[in-house]
């Protein structure tokens, strides 16, 4: 069986080198579809990698509250995917803020409002900043260290306010404003702190903290008609009071909420997941575009060998004549398909992290290298080859011998 | 030498249904003893082929018996037919069937793959039945680079490639100059006389000559099976006698495979 194997591998390479442009073009259908798919895989998992990543930074212990009208329902997702406001719509309000430190075993709580609004200092406007709005107790809970000055204190927390590393470059021309002072919304504030620049812009908190101004919770509710509160996060004391506290949360916010379970409360790995919703619509779309043209591929395999079949009838005839099986036949041709898919699938790894490797450049997005990814992708490949190689190669070991053998090319 | 290998019973093949019905074997019985050499003639369209394939295993009949060495072969898994067709029958075509895109020394190495020999095996065994043909030389050809008559031995090598008991030639004549059609049926003389049973269909009744038995087919049946002089078991010239018995001892079927190798 394995020496059958062997000769049957042979047979196929041969095959394949004699039309190495028709194998080629066959194999670049699956390349394409595995590219794509290798695509996917890499970004995504290179952003869940990334926020993962610091949330082990931040700690264990930390849980995550987020809003959310209908989990995971498909309406509201299309709901997300189309509402005109940048920040969606929350249910969370300050006075949830409040009730979670109440909380036994809760460390510190750092809610996360986001707005935006025109900033100016005495010399330079930046039109649309991000206002982040939080409590003192952010910088205790985020991997975030400053540059220069310190962070907002209860003490001073009134009119003072901490600027983003690139925002303080384009406002005051410096790195270092610690002192100066700067507008928005007819009212001043003095800059106590400037944040170190951060690498990497994508994070659990959805803030890009190199163009953000952050001050105060309450100081932007006054300032602000109405704030959103896009997450509030949550320390505990302990790790193993993980789950004591989410399901206390998930209690006092519901009383709070008469009733509504409109919010999510996250913690470890699961806090990575919905910062995606939006990311995971956009990269379930391409994976069902990957899966069509690999549908496609693997249909030119079929094309291929069924071709390949035809126009090799004489030679199956030859050879069950001198002695070989249907089922050796069916191998031979089942094996040819295979390596087939196989060639298109290392080609389409390869493909895909170029084309990962391509867009790092110009995002922020680190392709990310897994086994799992290669192993998922190869499997994948195999098991188009399979599938779109066995009717062919039915076709094959079914074929009289008699006339195959009266079959010329 | 005189065992029964293939035993016909009864056998029909019918093609067609109703009103196109027509029989290429009509009641045939035929029994065909170890290390005959039988010449099947007729005129086209009577069968010859037909016969030749279901022998081979190619082919199935669609009612009587067929008995290949005691076995019937009905009772035959098609996965042992083939095993079979590599094994213990070598097939000689008109058109030679080689395959095209292979070496002439993979060509007759082809039956060793599926009975599982190994590459160096298959290829050294190859190499040897070329060497009896005198195409040694041309081991790497294409089969498209050789003459007719060099095709048709190449043919014949892989024929025999894996010792089998049994060569089926259909018209392997059929395509070749006079010459090349003497050449070829030596070789075909000589692997007699090491003992193997051969099954001829031909055109020529030139061809007799070399036959110990001629089989004349008419619509499916046997119109004659007349024993030539080329058969010992029939009273014979002398001269003639004396000249067979002596080559038979010396190339019995106990010292084939050793006379095969040392060519």
């Amino acid at each position: 069986m394995a020496l059958l194997f062997r000769t049957h591998l042979r047979l196929a390479k041969t095959s394949i080198k004699e039309n190495r442009t028709r194998s080629f073009l066959t194999c670049l259908g699956i390349a394409i579809g595995i590219a794509s798919i290798i695509l996917i895989l890499s970004l995504t998992g290179s952003i869940s990698r990334l926020i993962s990543e610091e949330i082990s930074d931040v700690g264990a212990d930390l849980i995550v509250v987020r809003p959310s009208t209908n989990k995971d329902t498909v309406t509201n997702l299309v709901e997300e995917l189309t509402s005109s406001s940048d920040y969606s719509k929350s249910n969370l309000d300050v006075a949830d803020i409040a009730s979670i430190a109440k909380i036994e075993d809760v460390d510190a709580v750092a809610p996360v409002a986001i707005s935006s609004n025109t900033v100016t200092d005495d010399d330079n406007t930046v039109a649309s900043a991000t206002i982040l709005g939080t409590t003192t107790d952010f910088i205790s809970i985020n991997p975030l260290t400053l540059r220069y000055g310190a962070f907002i204190t209860d003490k001073n927390k009134e009119n003072s306010i901490v600027v983003g590393h690139l925002l303080s470059l384009l406002l005051f021309n410096t790195s270092n404003p610690v002192g100066r002072t700067l507008t928005f919304h007819g009212q001043r504030f003095i800059v106590v702190g400037v944040l170190e620049e951060v690498e990497d812009t994508i994070n659990f908190n959805n803030v890009d903290f190199n163009n953000a101004l952050i001050i105060d919770i309450d100081v932007l509710s006054t300032l602000m008609s109405s704030i959103q509160i896009q997450q509030i996060n949550v320390k505990v004391s302990a790790t193993s009071a993980l789950e004591t506290v989410s399901n206390s949360i998930r209690e006092v916010l519901t009383t709070n909420h008469s009733g509504d379970t409109n919010f999510s409360v996250a913690y470890g790995e699961a806090i990575t997941h919905p910062a995606g919703s939006l990311l995971s619509i956009i990269s379930g779309m391409l994976s069902v575009v990957a899966g069509v043209s690999l549908v496609v591929g693997g249909i030119g395999v079929m094309n291929i060998m069924l071709v390949s079949v035809a126009e090799r009838t004489h030679e199956i005839g030859i050879r069950k004549a001198v002695g070989a099986s249907s089922q050796n036949i069916l191998m031979q041709f089942m094996l040819e398909s295979l390596i087939l898919s196989i060639l298109g699938g290392l080609l389409g790894i390869v493909l895909g992290y170029i084309m990962a490797f391509l867009v790092s450049i110009i995002t922020p997005f680190t392709p990310y290298i897994s086994l799992e990814i290669i192993a998922i992708t190869l499997s994948t490949s195999i098991a188009v080859g399979i599938l779109f190689g066995t009717y062919p190669a039915i076709k094959a070991a079914t074929k009289n011998p008699i006339d195959s053998l009266k079959h010329y090319r | 030498m005189n065992d029964t290998i293939i035993e016909l019973k009864g056998l029909t093949k019918r093609y067609g249904y109703g009103d196109t019905e027509s029989f290429a074997l009509k009641d045939f019985d035929l029994t065909i003893k170890r290390g005959e050499f039988i010449m099947i003639m007729g005129p086209s369209g009577c069968g010859k082929t037909t016969l030749l394939n279901i022998i081979g295993l190619l082919d199935r009949a669609t009612s009587g018996e067929y008995t290949l060495n005691g076995k019937n072969v009905a009772s035959i898994s098609s996965a042992r037919q083939a095993r079979l067709r590599a094994k213990k029958i070598g097939f000689i075509f008109q058109n030679f069937n080689l395959i095209e895109d292979l070496s002439i020394l993979e060509n007759v190495a082809l039956p060793l793959v599926y009975v599982n020999r190994p590459r160096t095996v298959r290829l050294k065994n190859a190499s040897q039945a070329l060497e009896r043909f005198h195409l040694q030389e041309r081991e790497y050809y294409l089969p498209g680079q050789l003459s007719g008559g060099q095709q048709q031995r190449v043919a014949i090598a892989r024929a025999i490639v894996s010792d089998p008991e049994i060569i089926l030639a259909d018209e392997p004549t059929g395509n070749l100059d006079s010459h090349a059609s003497n050449i070829v049926m030596e070789e075909l003389k000589a692997i007699h006389e090491e003992g193997n049973t051969i099954i001829m269909v031909t055109h020529n009744p030139a061809l007799t000559v070399y036959a110990t038995r001629v089989i004349n087919m008419l619509d499916g049946h046997i119109d004659t099976d007349v024993k030539t002089v080329a058969d010992q078991n029939l009273p014979q010239p002398i001269d003639v006698k004396i000249k067979k018995r002596s080559k038979r001892t010396k190339s019995s079927k106990t010292n084939k495979s050793n006379k095969r190798r040392k060519h």
